[in-house]
């Protein structure tokens, strides 16, 4: 088990680090120059100015001496500075990190808490009209892109009750109520398909469980049906609702950099949002790095949990 | 209603009687079973005989009332006096592995992947048993020993996926008998087994059934395992008891057509296992195209023009019975000497 946590570990790092230069480039190759992006609103720049911020900025080198760079300094744990104010980007990131981890966690358990008893109960109740609801909401779920879900949000709640996302955004430990409150609506924009995804892959392995043979086992020793479900073909059935919510955290992390944006949060989306705008190339590429990192990690986490919870998995891997 | 003089006196621990069985499908509802009755007493082992699709298994599982979308559209199954069918559903949770405990055709996936061996035999014992988990365990361990598994302190935590099909039956053996129930009913537990081993499990039941003193149903296609272990036999065809009888007098005398092609085809080791019984020609009609009147007419060798309509259940000597025409208290002699000509 330890080597096969090793060995995810280490294919892990390789994805990040190929996730990390990939951006490198791609950002490169995206029309628009920080240089110029910078000076543009000082009249009459000439290209001496230019050149000099280039210089300073490192962005005179050939590209691959300056990928070259980056990812030495970026091993030693240096990101490098912002572009736009010489503010170390690790300082950035771990500024804002917590704000994304929380806003993203509230999504995540938010779509796990709806979900599951969702998918439980139309299991339970299968093809009646509770199912065919729940069914219909599922699919809108899945199928609404959740910034839309947030700009909706965002604007009728403005309509209809002139509520707006607070201005000050204000941390867990300033002002609870305020935090959550803030943080409420995004999450549940963000953990919308997550809920409804869960809701229907554990509907159908639930159905698919619970005409197996050894469910008739367990009810043929007399357990109630509450034991049937609860532990029996809930536990059986929890596998592929797993793997769905490792690759649900990819979609909730990717949509923070809007949602943060929509309600005014200051996280890591947020960050990325605007370093983009300013092709605040150090920036931008940490923030890539620790999303890229969160999403391997996570997904390692649920990995690990399958051998938890069934026995073959375990022993296979060992 | 079968009759069944042997135990006239005393009251059957279990009795199906005009059990039928609907199912619905996608082509509409099918009748899985349409006229089962047997009755079973203290320590008796019946057996049910018959070949795949005659309806088996879905009499076990209506028992339980484990049917998985099925309905109990008709009929009584009265256990102990109690009639099951009216019963409420905590009533019988409290029968099922207490009183009546099951095992099944398929070892291979009949326990949970998830649980140790040990967790489910004691899930088994708690479920009825006001008992602590040591306590359960010590039993648990007690139960593997009977069942043949040696090491069993050990093996307790093992998963099935560690066991072998022929342990696999040994567990759900042990399990069954958890509550030491006092009726086991054993539907095919030998099918999905080596020949070797089948043996084994057989002369297991045998022996724990009487240390046990259990009523023993065992559901089987072989009429070898009949000869050896049962009392009675119930012998079914197409969702219908077709013939019943004690089982010396129904394995040297059949009375019914079906009962004497079976006993033709029994196997041979030598005989391939996935094509059970193929010395009959044809096959079980499909559940929604029954023939009218005799179920087994087109494959019968005696058949003849009152085959078309249902035959009577015919009640003979000895608490028997015998679903057909030539059993039939009418002349049938003439008619019997030329089968063959009405088929054609
Ligand atoms: N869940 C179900 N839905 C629809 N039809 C069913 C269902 N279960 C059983 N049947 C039908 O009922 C009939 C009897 O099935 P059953 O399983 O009792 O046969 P069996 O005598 O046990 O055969 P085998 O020897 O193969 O186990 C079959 O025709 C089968 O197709
Ligand atoms: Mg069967």
């Amino acid at each position: 088990m330890t080597e096969y946590v090793i060995r995810r570990l280490l294919y892990g790092l390789l994805v990040v680090f190929l996730v990390t230069v990939f951006v490198f480039l791609a950002l490169r190759l995206i029309p628009g120059d920080v240089v110029r992006l910078q000076l543009a609103d000082a009249p009459g720049v000439t290209e001496e100015q230019v050149d000099r911020l280039a210089a300073e900025l490192g962005l005179n080198q050939p590209l691959f001496t300056q990928l070259g760079t980056f990812l030495a300094d970026a091993v030693r744990g240096d990101f490098g500075q912002s572009f736009q104010d010489g503010e170390q980007v690790t300082t950035l990131i771990g500024e804002r990190l917590p704000i994304t981890l929380q806003l993203g966690a509230m999504a995540v358990l938010f779509g796990v808490l709806a979900g599951i008893p969702l998918g439980v109960l139309s299991a339970v109740r299968r093809n009646s009209w509770l199912d065919q609801s729940l069914r219909l909401v599922s699919v809108a779920g899945i199928s609404i892109p959740n910034f839309w879900l947030g700009l909706l949000m965002v604007t009728y709640l403005a309509l209809l009750f002139t509520w707006s996302p607070p201005l000050v955004y204000q941390g867990p430990t300033e002002d609870l109520s305020s935090n959550l409150v803030h943080l409420a609506l995004p999450a549940l924009a963000l953990g919308t398909s997550t809920m409804a995804s869960i809701a229907r892959m554990l509907r159908s392995s639930l159905l698919e469980v619970l005409h197996s043979n050894f469910i008739r086992t367990v009810r043929a020793k007399g357990a109630s049906e509450l034991r049937v479900i609860g532990k029996h073909a809930m536990r059986n059935s929890v596998v592929p609702v797993f793997s769905i919510l490792g690759l649900q955290v990819g979609h909730i992390l990717g949509g923070t950099v809007i949602l943060e944006s929509i309600f005014g949060i200051p996280g890591m989306g947020m960050l990325i949002f605007e370093s983009v705008q300013m092709r605040d190339y150090p920036v931008v590429l940490g923030c890539v790095v620790v999303y890229g990192a969160v999403f391997v990690l996570i997904n390692l986490i649920v990995d690990v949990c399958y051998g938890v919870i069934d026995p073959r998995i375990r022993y296979a891997r060992t | 209603m079968w009759p069944n003089a042997e135990h006239e006196q005393t009251v059957p621990l279990l009795r199906v009687a005009d059990l039928r069985v609907e199912f619905d499908t996608a082509r509409g509802t099918v009748e899985a079973v349409n006229d089962i009755g047997f009755e079973v007493s203290a320590e008796q082992t019946v057996a049910i005989v018959g070949e795949s699709g005659s309806g088996k298994s879905v009499t076990a599982l209506a028992v339980l009332q484990l049917l998985d979308g099925g309905r109990i559209a008709n009929g009584q199954i009265v256990w102990d006096g109690q009639d099951l069918s009216a019963v409420d559903k905590s009533r019988m949770r409290g029968i099922r592995g207490e009183d009546i405990a099951m095992i099944f055709q398929d070892p291979m996936t009949s326990l949970d992947p998830l649980y140790s061996i040990g967790d489910q035999i004691v899930e088994a014992i708690r479920l009825h048993r006001k008992i602590s988990k040591t306590e359960a365990r010590d039993r648990a361990v007690e139960l593997l020993g009977q069942v043949g598994i040696p090491d069993a302190r050990t093996r307790l935590r093992a998963y099935p996926h560690e066991l072998s099909g022929g342990q696999r039956q040994r567990v759900m053996i042990a399990i069954a008998l958890a509550c030491a129930p006092r009726l086991l009913i054993a539907d095919e537990p030998t099918t999905a087994l080596d020949v070797t081993i089948e043996a084994q499990v057989l002369e297991l039941i045998r022996d724990l059934q009487r240390q046990y003193q259990m009523a023993l149903v065992l559901v089987t296609h072989d009429m070898g395992v009949v000869a050896e272990m049962a009392d009675w036999v119930v012998v079914c065809y197409a969702g219908q008891v077709v013939e019943q009888g004690p089982a010396g007098k129904l394995l040297t005398d059949p009375q019914h057509p079906y009962t004497e092609a079976l006993l033709t085809a029994i196997p041979t080791p030598e005989t391939d296992k996935s094509q059970p019984l193929g010395a009959i020609g044809g096959a079980v009609p499909a559940l929604h195209e029954m023939p009218p009147g005799c179920r087994f007419q087109p494959r019968c060798r005696h058949a003849w023009q009152d085959c078309t309509q249902p035959p009577p259940v015919v009640r003979l000597d000895g608490g028997r019975s015998s679903r057909c025409w030539l059993r039939a208290p009418a002349p049938t002699e003439s008619r019997r000497a030329e089968p063959e000509q009405e088929l054609a």
